[in-house]
């Protein structure tokens, strides 16, 4: 029991001894230096990574925004060469529509000519 | 709700350089290493400053990543127990800082050839003074665990203090 009290006193001891022996270490003076110049290094390039990723998010913008107009333009485009071409079909019927009811017209008069 | 506290980066480097490179440079026992791991562990605090809510916060933040990435550091450089040795001998850069007594440069050297686990958990007891239950909540370890690693890391070093620096010891 005696041994036991002595080794627990030696035990707390070296134990005392341990904490003064793992005081915290002053830290390098140029760390903080280092510390504060990568920091800024590092939001530098987080900003210019920033700034290029918003360039290229405004060039997919830009280029979209052109292949939309290029694809509205190209429908409006064949929208007015379609109607151009029913006005010019219509156009046709009417003249043919026309030149049928001259002909209808003659025959009539023809037919009632041979009667007379 | 709204926080109170708001961090100051360079205010928490200041007050807390210190017990990172302490933890890293214990763990490690490289001066180089532990440089480089307290600056990388300042960064990352650096990019997660909005999720800090106090000072406490702020402190065991700094100690569980220090304690995580000087354990990266060791398994990716697996540095052998006698290479600690020498850094610390020799101390490395360290000339116009102020020295470790001749039993804190001593034991410090004894600690770096105990298995890491033990190595952390004692780092964590003895400078930064923390319970073994903070030490398990901080290592993400069970208790039992923790509080084995603290009787055997402390048996082991005793044991090796007592064959290599009986004339400094109290008590042995």
């Amino acid at each position: 029991m005696e041994f036991d009290h002595e080794g627990q006193n030696s035990m707390n001891d070296f134990e005392q001894e341990l904490a003064e022996a793992f005081a915290r270490r002053p830290a390098p003076p140029s760390l903080k230096r280092k510390i504060m110049a990568l920091r800024s290094q590092q939001n530098t390039e987080r900003i210019r990574n920033r700034t290029a990723i918003l360039q290229r998010l405004a060039a997919c913008l830009i280029l979209c925004a052109a292949l939309a107009g290029g694809v509205a333009w190209r429908n409006r485009e064949e929208q007015r060469k379609g109607e151009e071409a029913r006005q010019k079909v219509l156009t046709a019927l009417r003249v043919t529509s026309h030149a049928l009811d001259q002909v209808k017209t003659q025959l009539a008069a023809h037919d009632r000519d041979r009667q007379q | 709700m709204a926080r109170d506290w708001q961090p100051d980066f360079e205010k928490l480097v200041d007050d807390h350089q210190s017990m990172v490179f302490s933890l890293a440079l214990r763990m490690t026992g490289d001066r180089g290493l532990a440089e480089e791991i307290a600056q990388d562990v300042f960064l990352e605090l650096d990019r997660h400053l909005a999720r800090i809510e106090s000072p406490a916060h702020a402190l065991n933040w700094l100690r569980r990543v220090a304690m995580n990435r000087s354990a990266d550091a060791l398994r990716r450089r697996k540095v052998r127990c006698m290479d600690l040795w020498v850094e610390i001998e020799e101390g490395h850069g360290a000339q116009a800082e102020q020295k470790p007594s001749a039993i804190g440069s001593r034991i410090e050297s004894l600690l770096a050839s105990l298995p890491e686990p033990q190595r952390a958990a004692l780092i964590l007891r003895y400078q930064e003074d923390l319970t073994p239950e903070e030490i398990a909540e901080l290592l993400s370890a069970p208790l039992a665990t923790v509080k084995s690693h603290l009787q055997r890391g402390l048996r082991l070093l005793r044991a090796k203090a007592t064959s290599h620096l009986g004339e400094y010891i109290r008590g042995v």
